[in-house]
């Protein structure tokens, strides 16, 4: 469904992203991980082409989505594709609803505009999209205002409206970073289901590693605007081979054994300007020997997963 | 030699990275604040560069056209327009400035107080601030001509008074912002006094977006002490004024149209340097959404 | 064991003034809450958003006055005291804010911002002004050569260590964490956690710990409080026993473990929390509770101890 591939995004001299890729079928959840800075959200912006909007471009790499080249489409097209097949949940849903607009035609204008809908065919639809997601009483709710609504059923609402022209692949962007805990757990269920129910290809874009392993299938892991790591789910918390995954999933608290530490990753993530030669990750590695300060290590493959570290495979 | 210029090289770029300096970074920034620093050159050495003398008359060459010895022309009495422009600066500035000040010093000390200790007190003072805000300026002026007569003091308090409720309200703002600051909760949590607090944190971080807003302020305080200069309630003859001078030209406007015309253009001139200077200050300290808030 | 900290039926309400077109209402953003933190204990208060956490932290250090209730710190009556005796007193019991990036004076460099706790509290230091900062510095793991960097030369982390060495300077015995890693990454939260933990040992210091994320109360707390709505529901003396309030237990099912081969079916809790203004009678807990009777929804239960520890339900688990 969606293949990327050597991915780069430069704004004017500088280049915060660089060789990510990686693809993702129907029916999959793909996880892209990372701390902020790590240029997660840069990579779902470019899969969205919303990356003019802030002055980037891609400098290099391929976006194929079901068999279509991205990188090259005229915005017209782009604009036809956007909120139709390749549908987006943003992080902030206090932010992502129009204030002045009722709940209804906010949502009714998605498939008005990209499936054609008349009006009385579109509210229809909300209605019953609004329905699947669990929202109580959806007639009712097409008559509010998102003010009167709380965080969580404004989420809810900002699905709906990505759903509402049917996609085939979504983007969520930190969907539930805003939510409480409980609702969190709603939120990310919902999406869950949404995908196997509907056959979506997803792409969750979050911080949280406890969230990647309880709902996707792929992992890529983002350090300093680089994919570092990428695999299944399952091989990547079994077996993480590049350091950064490892220490990642260190910093998550488990469970209750007594002689559990957190140690965290000493140092703090580089920006754009100070992205270090060689291996990213290296200042901040306790693995780290002379050649990962000046060779930047390639991706070594075992299985279907792969880690771009020198060090990949011998076991620490 | 060396060594001096290193040093002046130095302060220069010391003053670039200044906020101050920041704004005169851009062209605009360049010709407004160079225009501005010209004037209060001016203003400052007005008697060393006058040609003439501000009050000498000459009822013999009246309404001269601009000329030589007169660069831009006589008054209907014959004095110099040039030394009189030259001379208003002094006065159209020294008014403002002073009238801003004032204006300042106790806008900032009732908002700083309206905002920190807020509840009955800061209704009680906003409300008379803000009535000050409903009279017309030159109403205001009015009536302090009412009472100590007309001239410099009565237009300088006019100007304070009508430029109060700016401050007071825009420093009450930002104190009222700064007052959910967490870095003023955890200097409470420490176990600092109100005016620790006050002083030491909220002053400090109110200050800058209150002198740029002054700064535009003494443009408006320029126009306005021209006016009621214009009307007669300001400077007193002989004192040069820009107000003044326009007001005794209106009689002469189709014989001498310079003696209006020139004071004219340097409030005009004046106006626009002070607001497009201020708008690279503010650009510069990165305060433009403070303000706005006020 | 003696105890550091007691409170008892401590309580917050804030009430809008009503006006011409709206009526006045009440909130109870704290209500009747009591609990004892042993010198040396590390007590973690959890709840989501709106649960009155973050008030309560602010009632025991007295930033905000209780409506009722009374506080007893190292055996002094805290609300008893003048508002000078109480500033004198705030040396000794520091708070570490949610919100580094607003938590020093942007116009202060960090030397300064170290220095503040003894200015105003008119204390001179031990050694050199310099040595202290240098030390305060270390003692947080900062590089002593950033004394003159201002805070926005630093990072966020970095600047969550600042509040820390300044909450630390005059040495106090109770240390309130409010959420102090939640607008952190995580390999930073793992950083300042651990840094905590270090600390804790070091000066012997007694936390409470304010936080949403129950797996990180459960790993570095000793005691838990779930608060629901201002309401302690249930108190947990041992991070390891299994909740007995469905609340807790829902917000135990929330938390996801970081482990595919864990992955659990939950069924998330329905609904969100309520307003919490004008709360109906009985457990604010009813509307989304599986197990509610007519009984929840007219009597509020009391923090009682119902076999094993308290627990505020009719019907524990």
């Amino acid at each position: 469904m969606l293949e990327v591939r050597d991915l780069q995004v430069a704004f004017g001299a500088v280049a915060p992203l660089s060789g990510v890729s990686f693809s993702l079928a129907k029916g999959e959840t793909l996880g892209i991980v990372g701390e902020s800075g790590s240029g997660k959200s840069l990579t779902a912006m470019s899969v969205m082409g919303l990356l003019p909007l802030s002055g980037g471009r891609i400098t290099a790499g391929s976006i194929m989505f079901d068999g279509q080249e991205l990188t090259t489409l005229a915005e017209p097209a782009y604009r036809k594709l956007r909120g139709g097949r390749l549908g987006m949940i943003t992080q902030n849903p206090m932010t992502s609803l129009d204030p002045l607009q009722k709940i209804g035609p906010q949502v009714d204008d998605v498939s008005r505009l990209h499936l054609g809908k008349t009006a009385a065919e579109a509210r229809a639809r909300t209605v019953e999209i609004l329905g699947t997601l669990r929202i109580p009483e959806p007639a009712l709710i097409c008559d509010r205002y998102p003010h009167q609504m709380s965080g969580g059923m404004k989420q809810r609402i900002v699905i709906a409206m990505a759903l509402a022209a049917d996609p085939d692949l979504l983007v969520a962007d930190e969907p539930t970073t805003a939510l409480d805990v409980t609702v969190q757990a709603q939120i990310i269920r919902l999406l869950d289901d949404l995908v196997k129910e509907r056959d979506l290809a997803l792409v969750l874009i979050t911080h949280d590693m406890s969230v990647v392993a309880q709902t996707c299938d792929k992992v890529v892991v983002m350090y300093a605007g680089r994919a570092v790591e990428r695999g299944p789910v399952q091989a990547i918390f079994d077996a993480p081979q590049h350091p950064y995954t490892q220490a990642l999933i260190g910093c998550i608290p488990k469970g209750l054994s007594e002689d559990e530490h957190l140690i965290g990753i000493p140092g703090t993530v580089p920006t754009v300007l100070n992205y270090p030669k060689g291996c990213p990750f290296h200042p901040r590695c306790d693995r780290a020997q002379e050649i990962c300060t000046t060779e930047r290590p390639a991706f070594v493959h075992n299985g279907d997963s792969a880690a771009a570290c020198h060090f990949a495979g011998s076991a620490p | 030699m060396t060594s001096m210029t290193g040093t002046a090289a130095r302060a220069m770029a010391g003053f670039g990275n200044t906020s101050l300096g920041r704004a005169f970074g851009s062209w605009l920034g360049k010709i407004a604040g160079g225009f501005l620093v010209l004037l209060l050159l001016t203003a400052i050495f007005a008697p060393w560069i006058t040609p003439f003398d501000y009050a000498a008359q000459d009822l013999m060459n009246g309404n001269a056209p601009p000329g030589w010895p007169h660069l831009l022309g006589t008054d209907q009495f014959g004095r110099d327009v040039l030394s009189r422009v030259i001379y208003g600066a002094r006065t159209s500035l020294s008014v403002s400035a002073t009238a801003i000040a004032i204006s300042i010093t106790v806008g900032m000390t009732l908002g700083a107080a309206a905002g920190y200790f807020g509840g009955l007190f800061e209704r009680a003072v906003m409300t008379v601030v803000d009535l000050t805000w409903s009279f017309p300026d030159i109403l205001i002026a009015l009536i302090f001509v009412a009472i100590i007569g007309p001239g410099l003091t009565s237009t300088t308090f006019a100007i304070a008074i009508a430029y109060l409720a700016q401050f007071t309200r825009l420093t009450r703002a930002q104190i009222v912002r700064l007052k959910r600051e967490t870095f003023i909760e955890a200097t409470i949590n420490l176990g600092a006094k109100p005016h620790h607090i006050l002083l030491k944190h909220l002053l400090p971080n109110a200050i800058a977006p209150v002198i740029v807003v002054g700064m535009l302020a003494i443009g408006d305080g320029i126009v306005l002490e021209a006016t009621l200069g214009f009307f007669g309630l300001g400077a007193q003859p002989p004192t040069p004024s820009w107000g003044a001078m326009m007001s005794s030209g209106t009689a002469q406007l189709f014989l001498s149209p310079w003696v209006i015309i020139f004071p004219g253009v340097v409030v005009a001139v004046t106006v626009i340097a002070v607001n497009l200077f201020g708008d690279e200050l503010i650009r510069a300290l990165d305060i433009r959404d403070r303000i706005r808030g006020a | 064991m003696t105890n550091l900290l007691e409170v008892r039926n401590l309580s917050k309400q804030f009430t809008s003034s009503g006006g011409p077109f709206r009526r006045a209402r009440a909130m109870h953003a704290v209500n009747d809450v009591s609990f004892d933190l042993p010198k040396g204990r590390v007590i973690g208060v959890v709840g989501e958003s709106g649960c009155g956490k973050s008030t309560l932290a602010r009632l025991i250090l007295r930033l905000i006055e209780p409506t009722a209730g009374t506080l007893h710190f190292d055996g002094e009556d805290l609300r008893a005291k003048s508002p000078a005796q109480m500033r004198g007193l705030r040396a000794r019991m520091q708070m570490v804010f949610q919100d580094p990036y607003s938590a020093i004076d942007p116009r202060y460099t960090l030397q300064r911002a170290v220095m503040e706790p003894f200015v105003v509290q008119g204390r001179k230091t031990i050694g050199s002004e310099a040595d202290e900062v240098a030390a305060l510095l270390e003692m947080v793991g900062l590089n002593p050569g950033l004394a003159s960097s201002f805070p926005h030369q630093i990072s966020g982390g970095q600047k969550q260590r600042v509040g820390i060495a300044r909450a630390l300077a005059l040495r106090p015995s109770l240390l309130v964490l409010d959420e102090p890693t939640a607008s952190l990454d995580v390999s930073v939260q793992a950083q300042i956690i651990s840094l905590l933990e270090q600390l804790r040992d070091d000066l012997g210091l007694t936390y409470l710990f304010i936080s949403h994320d129950l797996s990180l109360v459960r790993y570095f707390c000793d005691e838990i409080l779930v608060m629901y709505l201002g309401r302690v529901v249930e108190a947990l003396p041992d991070t390891e026993l299994a909740a007995r309030h469905p609340y807790t237990k829902t917000l135990m099912d929330s938390t996801f473990a970081p482990d595919p081969k864990q992955r659990r079916v939950i069924a998330p809790l329905e609904g969100e929390v309520p307003s919490p203004f004008d709360l109906p009678p009985g457990c604010a807990f009813a509307d989304r509770c599986p197990q509610a009777t007519d009984i929840c929804r007219s009597e509020t239960p009391e923090l009682a101890e119902r076999g094993g520890h308290p627990v505020a339900c009719h019907h524990p688990i």
